[in-house]
């Protein structure tokens, strides 16, 4: 038995290697340039106490990137969540083609984000489809295009951003309403119960986990949005697309203010684990998730 | 439920359908024309004549060999290390006992919460420290252990039967024996999960492909894409065409390994 040790350990150590070089390493250190004044040209920092994190919050940049990233969480979660259960619902029936619907939803879902948003600058552009078809339907539009005006460049971007991701979310939801046991609806039909009692009364509490879980995923992952802005606006046009993430990028590694840098993804952070235990309060973790 | 009723549903779900697929079918019929599409009605896309020369003027006139061998090359590897390493930590964390086991696989939990934009700045200095910086190390080696992996790999192992394992052990089999010939054969499902997870994850992988690397050298599909209108005013049919070329790989795993991504996709989530 005393051999098994040395083994184990080996058998281990590709976890324990990356998990201190490439998570744990990499999160303290950043933590601690946040309290520095670290650029490429002075890899002799100083600390500087509390300064960049003061100065985050008179920064108006950042605090423009504060409020786009919040607008664009708030402005997408709910549509994609309610999109993705009613669809899922839909697709739950007793309806021909079912996996085939499942399949087509999701394939957006593992498509690269940089060719959808290539994709949809195309779509969005002065000349593109989808601003014919507006044109067409008689809705106005912008004159340079969707992503060229300050108005509809932010809520283009979370159109695209529900339309790509709502087909993983209907899988997830897919997933756990096949796990609910039929004979509860059985039951609830012998007692008389009809769509809408069975729906309230068992579907959407055995959804609640789930939910919880798709609100969760969806809040870490929009908070973090950068691709999109990158491919698209470059923050642009008058920095109405700007985020955290993308203002990080450009801190950090464009102008090289890596502490500065660090405090914006540390600030960010944080707000992402509040939001996450609110939501967990909120819904209350419950013990379905646990199981 | 009444047949009317079912035949509406269907109908909507076909329109709801091609409203998600317009996107990418939009693209690869855009990537068919010598020239990008002017738009005066929405009819005039239907009399242009298709060609398949921009598939074949995207190798000529940009690096695009050299960036579809950087993402076949970094994928494959990446895929082939995770194949590994969460094979050998997945039987750890299922099978054997250990101090701070408990903690340990928190953390592998943990990791896969933790919101990665964090590790922009940091990783890029460490990257940079390590001399790795535009190189293939920096492509391949800190993703070599996806947490998810092996995840998915303590779930499958931990339900195996053990009969067969510690008969191999009774035989005097080694710990490297039992489980490269007893446990890894039976968990070739699982195995390919791991594999299907990582390898769409890496191809479509962009935010430290881009950070961690400089030269066109080192760019793959991802990053080429991305960097690709710097180069002059946008010339759809040929990023169409590349672009459709990079998606290619993604829609044959779909169409081959559905049930294998579908299972990767909501394992992750349904047992956190």
């Amino acid at each position: 038995m005393k051999k098994i040790f040395p083994p184990t350990l080996l058998f281990l150590s590709p976890w324990l290697v990356t998990l201190t070089l490439f998570w744990l390493f990499p999160l303290f250190y950043s933590l601690y340039l946040s309290f520095t004044d670290y650029t490429i040209l002075n890899p002799h920092p100083n600390l500087i106490g509390l300064k960049n994190y003061l100065t985050l919050f008179s920064d108006p940049d950042f605090l423009t990137a504060l409020k786009n990233t919040s607008l664009f969480v708030f402005g997408t979660i709910p549509f994609t969540t309610i999109i993705a259960l009613f669809l899922a619902l839909i697709v739950n029936q007793k309806l021909p083609w079912k996996g085939f619907f499942r399949a087509g939803f999701f394939l957006p879902s593992i498509t690269s984000m940089v060719v959808i948003a290539l994709i949809f600058t195309n779509l969005y552009a002065r000349d593109g489809y989808l601003t014919l078809l507006c044109s067409l339907l008689g809705v106005p539009t912008p004159e340079k295009g969707f992503l060229f005006s300050t108005a509809t460049a932010l809520p283009s971007i979370m159109l695209m951003d529900v339309w790509v991701s709502f087909g993983y979310y209907l899988l997830l939801y897919l997933a756990a309403l096949q796990a609910i046991p039929t004979e509860l609806y059985e039951a609830a039909e012998i007692s008389g119960a009809n769509f809408w009692q069975k729906f309230w009364h068992i579907t959407l509490p055995y959804l609640r986990p789930m939910t919880l879980l798709i609100v969760l995923i969806n809040t870490i992952r929009s908070f973090q949005i950068f691709i999109e802005i990158f491919v698209m606006t470059k923050g642009g046009p008058l920095n109405s697309t700007l985020t955290v993430v993308y203002l990080v990028y450009e801190n950090g590694l464009v102008r090289f203010q890596m502490g500065y840098a660090s405090a914006m993804a540390y600030v960010l952070f944080f707000i992402i684990m509040i939001f996450s235990l609110l939501q967990m309060k909120i819904f209350g973790l419950g013990k379905g998730i646990e199981e | 439920m009444k047949k009317l009723a079912r035949i509406v549903l269907f109908i909507f779900l076909i329109i709801i359908l091609l409203g998600t697929l317009f996107p990418l079918i939009w693209m690869f019929y855009s990537s068919l024309f010598p020239q990008t599409i002017s738009l005066a009605s929405l009819t005039d896309i239907f009399r242009q004549k298709f060609t398949f020369k921009n598939y074949a003027e995207v190798f000529s006139q940009i690096p695009f060999g050299k960036f579809l061998f950087n993402s076949v090359f970094v994928a494959v590897l990446v895929t082939l290390g995770n194949l590994l390493s969460c094979s050998l930590v997945g039987y750890a964390f299922a099978r054997k006992s250990f101090p701070f086991k408990r903690s340990l696989f928190f953390s592998v939990i943990l990791v896969l919460m933790i919101p990665v934009h964090i590790l922009i700045i940091p990783l890029f200095i460490l990257i940079k420290f390590l001399g790795w910086y535009d190189t293939y190390l920096a492509l391949i080696v800190p993703w070599l252990v996806n947490p998810l992996g092996i995840f998915l790999m303590r779930q499958y192992i931990e339900v195996l039967p053990k009969d067969l394992e510690e008969a191999a052990r009774l035989d005097g089999a080694g710990e490297f024996k039992i489980l490269f010939s007893v446990v890894l054969p039976l968990s070739k499902p699982a195995l390919a999960v791991v594999a299907i997870q990582v390898f769409l994850a890496n191809w479509n992988s962009f935010l430290f492909p881009f950070i961690l690397t400089s030269s066109e050298n080192m760019r793959t599909l991802p990053v080429a894409l991305a960097l690709f209108q710097g180069y002059q005013t946008i010339d759809w049919p040929h990023l169409f065409a590349a672009s459709g070329l990079a998606t290619l790989p993604v829609l044959i795993l779909f169409l081959f390994f559905q049930r294998q991504i579908v299972a990767g996709l909501t394992a992750g989530a349904l047992k956190q």
